[in-house]
């Protein structure tokens, strides 16, 4: 039985590490560091990031998303024919003239042609900014986004890639190129004022009618046009800021050439990241790994590169994955002590749970170690947060019950809650800067720790009387035992409380520290006071003994209802100051949950109320 | 007497009554609920209006009791409980420690409903400001060189109502809180100065941010003389408000928000913003500012987070304009004198809940909840 349990192990843990290995050794490239949304982050999260964007996963086509980027990056020609562009919506793959395939995969190459088509609409989109764009529209606009964003990363390095332009000795000379050295615009940077003076001559001289030139002449103007049209197509390119910048700065390497941003590190930085892309194109894994040392080497003076390999183990760990499949495990297994009352299982349950609770810590001090503040600074990572407390606090339940029922609560907690963040994640970086007003860290310590740990609370009393509920339904356990369930629901419906209650009032007290008012009736503050209300309302109905024991329960296990509305449901309205933000798919998954509930609790307590009928007429 | 003093304190003792809490939390929920909805349609400021600062409201076709109503009962109903009600016993020590802290909450709140004042100033960077300003209330203010010679609140402001001034009387054509403005055809020209001779005000549904209404009138001057009589119409943040020159006098006309002095005036001395690197999310900004009260001015640094308090008033920094000349810094401007009883509350609530919980699970208060 332990080694099935152990293959089973290693299977899981084998099945979320995602990136294939290739014949370059790219695990130091992916170390490298970036200036990508405000953060400094490796180039591991970078191309995850921006893969998850275009193909909605990590590895398409079993592409190891380093080497996916390292050929965008350099060698553009073979990547527009990689088909990494997932367009699930099949009206807009018409739109955009793609033929149907069974996995909707295409190339930039194929997407052209549609993208030029539909750029005209794109652009009415944009400008007619008081029409909120139809789901069809919105689709369209993010592919043609998504293929801006995919043109940025094909011409990071087009300013140091070699060009196909033909110099003449003379402006080779100029321009200090060896005789076989490949032409480069950052190498005809340095004869373009030259060649810019003689064009303005020529045009002088002979107006602007090439037909009047001579042919050298003809050839200068030629290479003046491509020099500006290169020039034009990728000088605002500041997507890949990866060379040091003055003031700590990072700069794209078209900023860095033409914005003034240069230096003679920064000079150093793209000789090496030149030779990066010849090796690339060399398929010479010996120079590509010289001057990747070299790259990691300035990293490793320079800048805390710690904290680089870090996000990129946390990347490769997948923490939160990984301890999704463990709290699933453990609920099966949970399921199954309570079939056989095998005192293994139970064991194996309890393993796996606190194993499960373990690996949720570690990523979340990942977490805190990469952004350097509170993991709760977004919804999705309060999700993460609270998929620790429920499961934890659950542990505490089993270590008082001693019966199965506080790891089964943790299980099923931590279950639901992981599959919630895993949807919440989203295509881009989830290790987000924040905004001025969030960006503290007393308050994110104090009022949303403290605001969280409340909801993880308020969820698994919820748990815990949905399974009083089933037990009082179904009949499967003593009284006495339910009697200490119920005795631990009303403790722990005291410490949701005491959490929501303090959160709240922290919270009312951050809003006076920033906008000046305890209380403004804001969505999220309403929805925070919400649960605290219900809270005190089934407390204090069954301490005066104006509700049955039946529909304290009811109330309780409707917490989880009460929870998402005021955490996630809140955010639907899209009004109010301190919303996380609005989310369209979560109307119908919101409302779907909470009818589920209504029949589900509903349902509960028909059957136990016919029960109790039955059992006083006999 | 004794007869009197038993059957108040009867009386009282209902008012203690746990079915009170019980039947009021439902309604609380539902207040709640609807209010927090219904922004999405008509905004916070008449959400706040219509049901958490009301005694009561309409859902639909049945009245059902507004916040304050509620928050009365509930503090009435607490208050009884602890002053007559309460079981001093340690055991029971908990509860009547939260029941204080939150009845010290409600009294803050109510200190605060009453009492605070909201307003922001809008400095130009190198300017001093001394007046905060209304974040809803509108006025019409007639100033007679610079000195404000009359003032009403929007509200008082009717179709036909006269203001009799010294100098003029004007009547008030239309007065709308949210207008729109359209094309005045040419038939209705006539009368009419000039903005007001090719654009009119519209009355428009109220928007639910209430900074985007743009209260506005239409009002005409008769006895200013030749030339000056005549159709006018200006509005909130309206550049250049109408003016009447009379007996080497100006007098202009204005829609404004409601504003109010401080003691001592601020100076805008630097407004910075730092942004997250790379990207146009700002990371932090800041004002320093120069307080100056009578003879004495010192520096002051606000920003997010970090609010500057003097005299009673607390200023943060609540926004910026950056799209003029020169930068604008944005001070929320409060004063409220219940601001330190939420904090009390925390801790007294806190504490009692937590020696609730310790009696509780030590076993020393089984019967307690």
């Amino acid at each position: 039985m332990l080694k099935t349990i152990l293959c089973l192990f290693l299977t899981l843990f084998m099945s979320v590490t995602s990136c294939a290995q290739t014949n370059f050794p790219m695990e130091k490239f992916g170390e490298l560091p970036i200036l990508h949304e405000g953060r400094l982050k490796p180039l591991d999260s970078f191309a995850r990031t921006e893969i998850l964007r275009f193909a909605k996963r990590e590895n398409p086509n079993d592409t190891d998303c380093l080497t996916w980027l390292a050929t965008a990056l350099f060698d553009p020609i073979q990547s527009v024919t990689e088909k990494i562009f997932f367009i699930d919506d099949a009206v807009t793959r018409h739109r955009l003239g793609l033929e149907e395939r069974r996995k909707p995969f295409y190339s930039y190459a194929e997407l052209s042609d549609g993208l030029d088509k539909t750029s005209a609409e794109v652009m009415d989109i944009i400008r007619n900014t008081e029409i909120k764009p139809d789901k069809a529209q919105q689709e369209l606009l993010a592919v043609h986004e998504n293929a801006l964003q995919y043109k940025q990363i094909l011409r990071s390095f087009s300013s140091i890639l070699p060009l196909n332009i033909v110099l003449t000795d003379e402006w080779r000379n100029k321009a200090g190129l060896a005789k076989n050295a490949p032409v480069t615009f950052a190498s005809l940077q340095k004869i373009n004022p030259d060649i810019e003076e003689n064009i303005k001559r020529i045009i002088k001289r002979k107006g602007d009618d090439p037909a009047k030139y001579t042919l050298r002449e003809q050839e200068l103007v030629a290479l003046g046009l491509q020099i500006k049209t290169i020039s034009e197509a990728s000088g605002n390119n500041n997507l890949f800021r990866v060379i040091p910048a003055i003031n700590e700065d990072f700069a794209s390497p078209w900023e860095s050439i033409n914005n003034g941003k240069g230096s003679p590190t920064a000079a150093t930085h793209l000789k090496i990241w030149s030779d990066l892309a010849i090796a690339w194109q060399n398929k010479d894994a010996q120079s590509w790994v010289a001057a990747v040392n070299k790259l990691s080497h300035q990293a490793h003076t320079n800048y805390d590169s710690g904290r680089l390999w870090i996000e990129v183990v946390y990347n490769q760990f997948s923490p939160f994955k990984i301890s999704l499949l463990i709290f699933s495990l453990s609920f099966v297994l949970s399921c199954i002590y309570f079939v056989n009352r095998s005192p293994f299982i139970y064991r194996c349950a309890m393993i796996t749970l606190y194993s499960a609770v373990a690996i949720q810590s570690l990523g979340l001090v990942f977490r805190i170690y990469v952004m350097e503040r509170p993991p709760v600074g977004t919804l999705y990572e309060s999700i993460l947060f609270v998929a620790l407390i429920a499961p934890l606090v659950s542990l505490f339940v089993e270590r008082h019950l001693k019966n199965g029922i506080g790891i089964l609560s943790g299980a099923v907690s931590g279950t639901m809650l992981g599959l919630l963040a895993l949807s919440m994640a989203g295509e881009g970086d989830n290790m987000k800067v924040l905004g001025a007003v969030l960006n503290t860290r007393f308050w994110l310590t104090t009022h949303v720790l403290c605001i969280t740990i409340g909801y993880g609370w308020c969820l698994l009393t919820s748990v815990l009387a949905h399974l009083v509920l089933l037990e009082k339904a179904f009949g499967r356990v003593q009284s006495d035992s339910q009697d200490k369930l119920i005795k631990t629901i009303t403790t722990h419906g005291l410490f949701s409380l005491l959490f929501t209650i303090i959160g709240t009032i922290l919270g009312g007290i951050w809003a006076d520290q920033s906008w000046g008012r305890f209380w403004g009736w804001d969505p999220k503050e309403n929805g925070a006071l919400l649960i605290v209300l219900w809270l005190i309302w089934f407390i204090h109905g069954k301490i005066a003994g104006q509700i049955s024991q039946l529909i304290w329960l009811g109330g309780f296990a409707f917490l989880s209802v009460i929870v998402a509305v005021a955490w996630i449901g809140v955010n639907l309205l899209g009004v109010g100051l301190h919303s996380y933000g609005f989310i369209d798919g979560v109307f119908w998954g919101l409302g779907s949950f909470t009818i589920f509930e209504l029949i589900l609790i509903g349902g509960l307590m028909m059957i136990i109320s016919n029960n109790r009928k039955k059992h006083y007429a006999t | 007497m004794k007869e009197l003093a038993t059957s108040l304190k009867r009386y009282a003792l209902k008012l203690t009554h746990p079915n009170i809490l019980f039947w009021v939390m439902p309604f609380m929920i539902l207040l709640l609920v609807v209010g927090t909805v219904t922004q999405k349609e008509i905004g916070l400021q008449q959400a706040e209006e219509i049901y958490f600062s009301s005694f009561f409201y309409m859902l639909g076709f049945i009245p059902l009791p507004g916040g304050l109503t509620l928050m009365s009962i509930l503090f009435i109903n607490l208050l009884a409980k602890f002053l007559l009600g309460s079981e001093w016993s340690w055991a029971k020590s908990g509860t009547i420690i939260t029941h204080f802290g939150v009845l010290i909450l409600i009294i803050g709140g109510g200190l605060s409903y009453f009492s605070s004042y909201e307003g922001y100033m809008a400095i130009e960077e190198g300017r001093s400001e001394y007046l905060v300003a209304d974040y809803h209330q509108r006025t019409l203010v007639i100033r007679e060189d610079k000195q404000v010679i009359y003032q009403t609140n929007f509200e008082n402001l009717s179709e036909g109502m006269v203001i009799s001034e010294p100098a003029f009387s004007m009547t008030i054509i239309k007065a709308c809180y949210h207008c729109g403005i359209t094309k005045r055809s040419e038939e209705e020209q006539e009368g009419w100065t000039s903005p007001g001779r090719f654009m009119q005000l519209n009355t428009m549904p109220r928007t639910p941010q209430d900074e985007k209404n743009m209260t506005g009138i239409e009002f005409s001057i008769k006895g200013a003389g030749d030339g000056l009589d005549g159709k006018y119409l200006t509005f909130d943040k309206f550049p250049k408000p109408p003016q009447i020159k009379k007996n080497n006098k100006t007098y202009q006309i204005a829609i404004e928000r409601a504003t109010r002095e401080l003691p001592f005036s601020v100076t805008l001395q630097k407004f910075n913003q730092e942004f997250h690197a790379g990207t146009d999310m700002a990371k932090a900004y800041q004002s320093l500012l120069t307080v100056t009260d009578g003879a004495s001015s010192w520096p002051v640094l606000i920003e997010m987070n970090e609010p500057f308090r003097y005299r009673g008033y607390t200023f943060y920094q609540s926004s910026f304009d950056l799209s003029g000349d020169k930068p604008y810094t944005i001070l929320a401007v409060v004063e409220n004198k219940g601001r330190l009883f939420p904090y009390i509350s925390t801790l007294v609530i806190a504490l009692g809940l937590m020696l609730h919980l310790i009696i509780r699970v030590s076993g020393r208060g089984k019967e307690n909840a």
